[in-house]
């Protein structure tokens, strides 16, 4: 495979952060800066050491990771933007060899006896910030390495390390700090929540002559429902939306949605430990403050990322609520049994499991479904069963994608990250490519997801690729069989 | 030769490089184990069973799984060159130590066959795969010294190896004589042949480069914790060492309500829409 030496990745660097979201986060030495001019702090190598330090006495992984690689080239051609663009920094071992350079040249003794490894200057800084913001942190290259380097954990210690210099994109912390003060990465303050829920209940009322009513903040509900904000915001999400809440009143699910825990997603997974804390920490409290019993989330994938693996460890334990049990089939989800947190598809395969739900599936004949796995659910949970249950169960004409692109495999999106962004849209379309072969090649023309990023990120690829697809989520799918006409069912 | 250099090479260097190789991997072990996992994220397919994670880590060192799904032939030559570096110790072991009960077994004229061939093989795969880091793009741009140097160095043994066991004349028995004397504490000289000295030495630089060289995946690949973790974090708390360390507190209800409060009524009192 040729590579370019020009490193085209370059171009696709992210805009800077702003210089009042570096005041609002407290990220530090706050000022105006670009990527060809980063106004370092003087004491920058000595930060950049400090925290690596640091870095490496609190992460076994990334210490492993550094010292494991054996430069094989397994994972080469395994990620999207390599493909995409042929830059050798962005094979994912080009990648992880910027920070292992560091670490060989200060922290080993071939690196401090023989100058071994990689000369701390600001120009390998830039390239850190290019390249390791050009990483979705997907896991895709991890799940054919060898030895399992992952290079989602080396991409997440060097923008840790980026961070102490004030190194951040813009489009990525100003959805923080909307999360963090209006309580959304898309900074829906609750007036609109409200308009965006009316929305909802009307057209579901015009649909199926229903009236429903969407709780908000309600008090001594049973569950907390997070869906990733984006859902209120109405395009490719809005079906699941819809269904989720169709879901809920043909169940007669006592439930609420909350406006400051209104963000199921967590934009600080791709920034720092610590801000990715404070974000998933809202969720809990509200869970506290209305007094719920567990909480179930939305469509959304790097949120499970953070509600999987780092949630109970971060923020519990949730000894405040109780383990997630259906009240509809009594099943009590054990698989959350710490962190009180259920995904909506496992919550709704349970259901259909049990034929608790009246669905009218030819509803959906108009379409021929296909599954596009998230990687975080794929991935980081190994949820991928629970979505094609769902769906096989919602609708006749499902197909899989190629094993290839599918399940474990699956391609990211190209908008995680933080990269979900314009300055990268040239970058994902030729990125996505291999998918969208792969959707092509199965003539779907729904395609569903369980990722709020995937969603958006699909509804502009398809039109490019003049794609005959709609794009919605599985709670669509599920929602659109849903026979709503009746009483609630729930005894 | 010198009887100071037959000393050097026979029996002084032999315990050292051991005693480097042991407590140098020993000590890269311990350096792993200093930091603590903070967080269990395990890679799919992560078993949720002790048993499912012994099986997946016995795939991974029996088969290589992962590496199989990613490219087949490197996988082939990278699987076979294990394979045939086990063969190898294993028929070092048998040659020196077990011979006589093993040929009792084992036609010998066979068995020096299959050696023989196993050993060229071994080193026609370390040349694949110095090759394949020389003409691979991909691979050749992320490959650095160490990397050429520890293939080398392999291929110079393993030449010297075969040399040593065909044309160099030096005496099985002597050989085996000698290491027997190393391992009951009581080392004699070793053979004094040329080739067979070489081999032997590199063979002990070998050893001793091992634990500060990337060969140190002999044991480290035990620890990734992407594939030795059960997939369980939501079913049990893991604990983080530092977790508490790190800030985590954020603006309260109490403080959003009364920035929000004006738009918060119209949903309800205290923000609360039933």
């Amino acid at each position: 495979m040729m590579l370019d030496y020009s490193h085209p990745g370059k171009k696709y660097a992210l805009y800077p952060i702003r210089k009042r979201d570096m005041e609002a986060l407290g990220v530090p030495f706050p000022r105006e800066w670009t990527v060809h001019d980063l106004k370092l702090p003087s004491n920058w190598k000595e930060l950049v050491l400090k925290r690596m330090t640091e870095i490496l006495r609190e992460w076994r992984s990334v210490k492993l990771y550094l010292d494991l690689c054996v430069h094989c080239g397994a994972c080469a051609d395994k990620c999207p933007y390599f493909i995409a663009t042929r830059d050798p920094y962005n094979m994912p071992v080009a990648r992880q060899d910027i920070l292992r350079g560091i670490y060989k040249r200060y922290f080993t003794m071939e690196g401090k006896l023989f100058g071994d490894g990689i000369e701390l200057t600001e120009d390998v800084i830039r390239d850190m910030y290019i390249y390791y913001y050009q990483c979705s942190m997907c896991r895709r290259c991890a799940v054919f390495c060898p030895y399992g380097v992952d290079t989602a954990e080396i991409t997440m210690a060097a923008r840790e390390i980026l961070a102490v210099l004030g190194l951040a994109p813009k489009s990525l912390t100003e959805s923080i700090a909307k999360c963090e003060y209006v309580g959304n990465h898309m900074g829906i303050p609750p007036l609109a929540l409200l308009s965006a829920i009316e929305l909802a209940e009307e057209e579901i009322k015009e649909e199926t002559g229903i009236s429903l009513r969407i709780p908000i903040n309600k008090k001594g509900a049973e569950i907390l429902y997070v869906p990733p904000s984006a859902d209120f915001f109405g395009g490719p999400h809005w079906g699941t939306f819809k269904g989720a809440i169709k879901l809920f009143h043909h169940i007669g699910l006592d439930y609420t949605l909350s406006t400051r825990a209104s963000e199921g997603g967590n934009f600080g997974t791709w920034f720092t430990y610590e801000h990715m804390k404070k974000i998933n920490k809202k969720i809990y409290e509200e869970a506290k403050r209305l007094k719920v019993k567990w909480i179930l989330g939305g469509e959304c994938g790097h949120m499970y990322r953070v509600v999987h693996a780092f949630m109970a460890t971060m923020n519990g334990p949730a000894d405040f609520l109780e383990i997630p049990t259906s009240p509809i089939t009594g099943t009590k989800f054990m698989n959350a049994a710490a962190n009180k947190m259920l995904h909506i598809c496992e919550f709704e395969a349970d259901l259909i499991k049990h034929n608790k739900l009246d669905l009218d599936i030819s509803k959906n004949d108009q379409y021929i479904v296909t599954f596009s796995d998230s990687c975080n659910p794929a991935r980081v949970m190994g949820l991928i069963e629970e979505p094609r249950y769902v769906l096989r169960h919602s609708c006749r004409n499902y197909v899989e994608l190629d094993p290839n692109v599918n399940r474990e495999k699956t391609v990211c999106c190209t908008a995680g990250g933080g990269l979900l962004t314009d300055e990268t849209l040239e970058l994902r379309l030729k990125a996505i490519k291999p998918k969208i072969d792969a959707i092509k090649a199965t003539g779907a023309n729904f395609i569903a997801f369980i990722c709020a990023i995937d969603k958006a990120a699909y509804d502009t690829y398809i039109r490019y690729y003049k794609i005959p697809a709609q794009v919605g989520g599985v709670t669509e799918i599920l929602g659109n069989a849903i026979v709503l006409n009746r009483d609630a069912i729930r005894k | 030769m010198d009887d100071i250099i037959l000393l050097l090479i026979g029996v002084i260097m032999p315990y050292i490089a051991l005693l480097i190789f042991i407590l140098g991997l020993f000590y890269r072990l311990m350096k792993w184990l200093s930091s603590p996992v903070p967080i269990r994220m395990p890679l799919t397919p992560a078993p949720i069973s002790r048993l499912g994670v012994i099986g997946r880590m016995s795939t991974e060192f029996l088969i290589f799984r992962s590496l199989s799904k990613a490219n087949k032939k490197l996988w082939l030559g990278g699987w076979l060159f294990h394979i045939l570096l086990g063969i190898t110790l294993i028929v070092h072991l048998i040659n020196i130590y077990l011979y006589e009960n093993f040929t009792n077994i084992i036609n010998s004229a066979w068995y020096d066959l299959s050696v023989a061939f196993s050993g060229i093989l071994f080193g026609g795969m370390v040349t694949f795969l110095l090759f394949r880091r020389v003409f691979t793009n991909t691979v050749r741009h992320v490959s650095r010294l160490p990397d050429y140097l520890i293939l080398l160095l392999l291929f110079v043994i393993i030449f010297l190896g075969n040399y040593t066991r065909s044309y160099s004349g030096v005496s099985l028995n002597d050989v085996r004589t000698y290491m027997y004397s190393l391992l009951i504490f009581h080392p004699t000289l070793p053979p004094n042949n040329t080739i067979f000295l070489l081999h032997y030495f590199m063979a002990q630089i070998l050893l001793i480069y091992i634990p500060f060289s990337k060969v140190a995946h002999l044991i480290g690949w035990i620890l990734a914790p992407s594939r030795n973790m059960r997939n369980i974090a939501r079913f049990k708390r893991h604990i983080n060492p530092w977790n508490d360390k790190v800030p985590g507190d954020i603006e309260p209800w109490e403080k959003y309500y009364e920035r929000y409060k004006q738009e918060l009524e119209q949903l309800g009192p205290e923000g609360e829409r039933k």
